[in-house]
């Protein structure tokens, strides 16, 4: 006589919300810079906006007062990780290897190469892109975009999620909208619209003035930590 | 079991987590075949259910995954005011479109108000473009929560 295996079918209520365990994780890295007094910054912006030049600039002018670190997220290569290095700062590649944005997983293995107790600020640069960025906290106090002239002045809009849920914004590159035929107050007033209580600085590299401005964004948020 | 994972799109890590959750599931509960996964889908995440539905078939491949049935519940954010008032986002789109609509004659574009049937990059740049006003006392309102990704059940089969 066969033995017949009587096959049960059931559904298991499972519940795993997959963002949350980046949540977690984003958590325990904030607990970790807050009990180092680390303030961490993650600069979000699409390829080609401007983030390393920002970054370099302002370490530039913070390096003297602070201990900075940069996490520096890329898909491959390690450029902008050396970068940073030539400005004295320590600096890690996250080679993301083949995902669009930064994760609290990759940024907490990033974080055991850098001395907590000898750094202020972190800068986390994120991978260049305006939409994946946006759905994984990776432990920051502030999350920065940068936008620059340069994508046109309907980039904004395209890309509402990621100019809802930043704390500051910058309109990088502003030295050049006249070139490329974008108003910059065009992209201003969409921001705006969007997020109504987001601060908006207008930058270009070959303006200190917007560069200090930048700078003094970051220290008067320092208090965070 | 750890897949190969050489395509460099968002969704298909999402489903490389949702197939290695799965896993641990069956394996913890002796499954032989996994028949279907639901997902809830947060409206304004950043996924193309299409997508993480066709990198999951991939994940799957040679697995006892390989064929499950994968169904997606979108879940609506919220609209919310200090002052108390909550609704579903879908509620207060059709609702505010159903107004526009009574005073405007109407180009036809957003003539559909049914915010089940545009898609889901349409519904998120609608909806962010929006300015969000309080039916209730006029202020700012928020937009809240429809950013989930959870697998909600799993529908396995196994010998007891």
């Amino acid at each position: 006589m066969p033995i017949h295996i009587l096959n049960i079918m059931h559904i298991i209520n499972v519940g795993h919300d997959i963002f949350n365990a980046n949540g977690k994780l984003a958590e325990k890295n904030k607990a970790l810079f807050d009990n180092h007094g680390v303030f961490a910054i993650n600069i979000m912006g699409a390829i080609g906006s401007g983030k390393t030049t920002l970054i370099e600039e302002a370490i530039k002018r913070l390096k003297g007062r602070y201990s900075i670190a940069v996490i520096a997220g890329d898909v491959v290569a390690d450029m902008d990780a050396a970068r940073f290095e030539k400005l004295g700062v320590v600096a890690v590649a996250a080679n993301t290897g083949r995902e669009c944005h930064l994760d609290a997983k990759i940024v907490e293995k990033a974080l055991t190469q850098i001395d907590f107790g000898n750094t202020d600020i972190l800068f986390i640069e994120n991978v260049g892109n305006l939409i994946c960025p946006v759905d994984y906290e990776l432990g920051e106090h502030e999350r920065v975009v940068v936008v620059s002239v340069s994508e046109g002045d309907d980039i904004v809009m395209k890309h509402p999620m990621i100019f809802k849920t930043s704390d500051f914004a910058m309109i990088h590159k502003v030295d050049i909208a006249e070139a490329v035929d974008v108003v910059p107050s065009t992209m201003e007033r969409d921001i705006n619209f969007l997020n109504p209580t987001i601060p908006i600085l207008l930058t270009s590299k070959h303006n200190d003035t917007s560069i200090g401005q930048w700078v003094g964004y970051i220290e008067s948020h320092m208090d965070k930590r | 079991m750890q897949k190969k994972r050489a395509l460099q799109v968002h969704e298909y890590s999402l489903a490389c987590d949702i197939f290695e959750n799965v896993m641990d599931v069956s394996r913890a509960n002796n499954a032989q075949v996994v028949k279907s996964i639901t997902l809830r889908i947060g409206k304004l995440a950043h996924i193309n259910p299409d997508q993480l539905l066709f990198s999951f078939e991939a994940v799957a491949q040679g697995s006892i995954a390989e064929g499950a049935t994968v169904n997606v519940e979108p879940v609506s954010p919220s609209v919310e005011c200090d002052c108390g008032y909550i609704t579903s986002a879908d509620e207060y789109m059709n609702e505010t479109k159903t107004s526009e609509d009574d005073g405007v004659e109407g180009d036809g574009k957003n003539a559909n108000s049914d915010t089940s049937l545009i898609n889901l990059h349409e519904y998120m740049s609608l909806l962010s473009c929006m300015e969000l006003k309080c039916p209730a006392c006029g202020a700012i309102a928020k937009l809240t929560g429809g950013k989930d990704l959870v697998i909600q059940t799993i529908d396995i089969e196994n010998r007891d």
